[in-house]
């Protein structure tokens, strides 16, 4: 699509200077919410994306094109000592237009825990909600009414056998074809996401985007940004050295995701006098389980998640770490990535591709002195590096959810189960499972560890003292600038976070829309 | 420590270790030879049991897939691109025989077990650094032959067709 309020920086072939009331860094679930509520209210809106206006007819639904071309560091991105892969989206509409749409409020004890430990108020009239049904309403999401494919409904059989707690999830989606295919980008524009909601209204309001440029630095003086320089970046998304670009805005907000917006904070060298910036970035740590099953699973085909249980998110013992369980769609390269082994032996697992089920478990980290998060460094190129340990707490934590997703797979009917663990068997029945499991060693690189979920590293909390932002996404000492992505959220959520994200940053734009009229 | 030096005090331990050689340095710039010779080398063992049987049809799943890993390549990180080839360039260099591959023959020279044994000695080793490359490579190799709809058919499995 060719738009006259479109520019792809790449092919800029001079320095050049850009203006806006409100310059927005990042297209994603904060960036794209923002844009168009400012675009709604009057403003003039620059929003500006490292990746590439890529819309449906690119969506091929094949994982060669997809992951290089839409997901940071093609979809390879690790922490620093490659013990967990992190999936993030690095398009226009950020990680929304590749996540797999599922849309869960900000769990309760998520907040008072943020109340507690942070000083956040979201009870009463500073309720969430009215922005949850907001986000809701704009981007149709409801619950899933066609029944859950076959991966989603063996975790909804081993919870009902176990007598477990499971919740149809709700999706994003208008129209959708049950293809299974949102990880690569949806082909029809089923999916709700900024790609193609808030960006166009935004643009279509009179908002400038400008793809394929990487902003390296935040030039600021005392209390006010005054600037920033920004790069184009070339055909591999690497930023470029021959052309700079500037831009200024009355307003600046950074919505470049948890990893991205600490690491330009970072490079500015902007205040940080509560020592948060960049720190306690959270990942939601997320170890696999894998079952064969007698009939087809064929979990490629379908909506992605459709299932989820909570059974385990908030356990009795608050010193255990807790997990919310889910499945992941099943993709060639997904697979052929994950399952343990070599040779034959990895060969003959690819062979029952359409047998496989697929559990995952996402532990809830950043509620315990011993899961305190990791921290995003800068590598000699000024790029992000995340540095996560993974504690004994977190260990331990991992142990319970692989034996908890295996009983599940057994109660669902399945003939093997392979924890992702590479020292780890196929194993036959949920005793010998529940023996070997208890044994296996888990440390870095032999446990398969991932992840999908980037929050935390600017923090928001009621004191400057523990926080990079306030309560409503401020920095607590550059004026005029605000953080409206998942980087401002101050634990882990125990959800997945787009409708977090979407409703806080709705509730924030607002705020901010209001002071800036006075 | 800056993770360069990291790699190259890992392989020089293991180097030190192994052949008694004091510290040597390898190039962490891509040069295409290397590529090539140690995916070459790698890439029909890893794929054991999943390329076709017939020599014709499994050499060209390997061109597709050599072709295919130098596509994606470029994607990644410059950091973590200088940290692959630093490691391809050690195993290509005969100087690095016993230290990486356990034997005193460069890789290409040893069988498809050998290979596969010292792949497993990688994932068992001591050295962070050897386990990091046994992890890295099967991902970026498998990543790369499971991308190609041409290698498919034993997963029986076919993307569906929208356009």
């Amino acid at each position: 699509m060719i738009a006259s309020n479109h520019i792809d920086a790449s092919t800029l072939q001079e320095d050049q200077h850009f203006a806006a009331d409100i310059v927005i860094v990042g297209t994603g679930a904060g960036g794209g919410i923002a844009a168009e509520l400012f675009a709604k209210a009057g403003f003039n809106v620059l929003l500006m994306e490292e990746g590439a206006w890529y819309q449906r007819e690119h969506f091929v639904m094949e994982e060669r094109w997809a992951y290089p071309q839409l997901y940071q560091e093609g979809a390879a991105r690790k922490t620093r000592d490659q013990s967990i892969s992190i999936l993030q989206g690095r398009t226009v509409g950020g990680s929304t237009t590749v996540n797999w749409t599922t849309s869960i409020r900000t769990p309760e004890p998520t907040l008072a825990y943020w109340q507690s430990e942070f000083g956040l108020n979201f009870s009463a009239e500073h309720n969430l909600t009215p922005f949850f049904e907001l986000a809701e309403q704009r981007l149709h999401i409801q619950a899933w009414p066609v029944p859950p494919n076959p991966n989603n409904a063996k975790l909804q059989q081993g919870c009902e056998a176990l007598g477990w707690e499971y919740s149809v999830i709700n999706r994003n989606v208008n129209g959708c074809a049950n293809l299974g295919y949102c990880g690569m980008g949806c082909p029809i524009n089923a999916k709700q996401s900024m790609l193609v909601s808030t960006i166009p209204e935004a643009m279509r309001l009179g908002a400038t985007l400008i793809s394929r440029i990487s902003v390296r630095r935040i030039l600021w003086r005392q209390d006010q940004v005054i600037g920033l320089v920004a790069v184009p970046v070339d055909q591999y998304f690497q930023p470029r050295a021959d052309i700079q670009l500037t831009i200024s805005a009355k307003h600046y907000i950074l919505a470049a995701g948890a990893i991205g917006s600490p690491a330009l904070l970072l490079r500015s060298n902007v205040p940080n006098p509560s020592g948060r910036l960049g720190k306690h970035t959270y990942l939601h740590p997320t170890v696999i389980s894998g079952a064969i099953f007698a009939e087809q699973i064929n979990g490629h085909h379908g909506a992605p998640q459709s299932i989820y249980s909570d059974q385990f998110v908030w356990p009795k013992a608050r010193e255990e770490i807790g997990y919310k369980l889910e499945v992941p769609p099943i993709h060639p390269v997904l697979m052929a990535t994950k399952l343990v082994g070599m040779a034959e032996q990895h060969a003959s697992l690819m062979q029952q591709f359409n047998q496989l089920q697929v559990t995952i478990a996402l532990l809830r980290d950043g509620f315990h002195p011993e899961s305190q998060g990791g921290t995003v460094h800068l590598d000699s190129a000024g790029q992000p590096v995340l540095d996560y340990p993974l504690t004994a707490y977190l260990w331990a934590g991992m142990r319970r959810a692989l034996l908890s997703m295996a009983e599940l797979q057994f109660a669902a009917g399945a003939l093997q189960v392979m924890p992702i663990n590479h020292q780890a068997q196929a194993y036959r029945s949920w005793s010998e499972a529940k023996a070997a499991i208890a044994e296996l060693p888990l440390v870095p690189l032999q446990q398969t560890v991932v992840s999908a979920h980037v929050m935390g590293g600017c923090n928001m909390a009621a004191s400057a003292d523990n926080g990079v932002v306030d309560s409503e996404g401020r920095h607590f000492q550059l004026e005029n600038l605000s953080i409206f992505d998942g980087s401002i959220l101050p634990t882990s959520l125990g959800a997945n976070p787009q409708l977090t994200i979407f409703g806080l940053v709705w509730r924030n734009c607002q705020r901010l829309i209001a002071q800036l009229n006075l | 420590m800056h993770r360069r030096q990291f790699i190259l005090a890992g392989l020089a331990i293991a180097g030190t270790a192994a052949l008694g050689v004091p510290l040597w340095h390898y190039s962490v710039s891509a040069q295409p030879d290397n590529r090539a010779l140690v995916f070459s080398a790698i890439l029909p063992a890893l794929l054991y049991g999943a390329l076709p049987a017939d020599d014709t049809a499994a050499a060209a799943a390997l061109q597709r897939t050599e072709q295919a890993l130098h596509d994606f390549i470029p994607y990644l990180p410059k950091r973590q691109q200088q940290e692959l080839d630093q490691l391809i360039n050690a195993l290509a260099h005969r100087v690095s025989r016993l230290a990486i591959t356990g034997y005193w023959v460069t890789v290409q020279e040893l069988t498809i077990n050998a290979r596969l044994q010292m792949l497993q000695r990688w994932r068992e080793s001591y050295l962070v650094i050897l386990q990091q490359a046994y992890h890295g490579l099967r991902e970026l190799l498998y990543g790369a032959f499971y991308g190609q709809p041409e290698h498919w058919q034993n997963l029986n499995y076919t993307a569906p067709r929208f356009r």
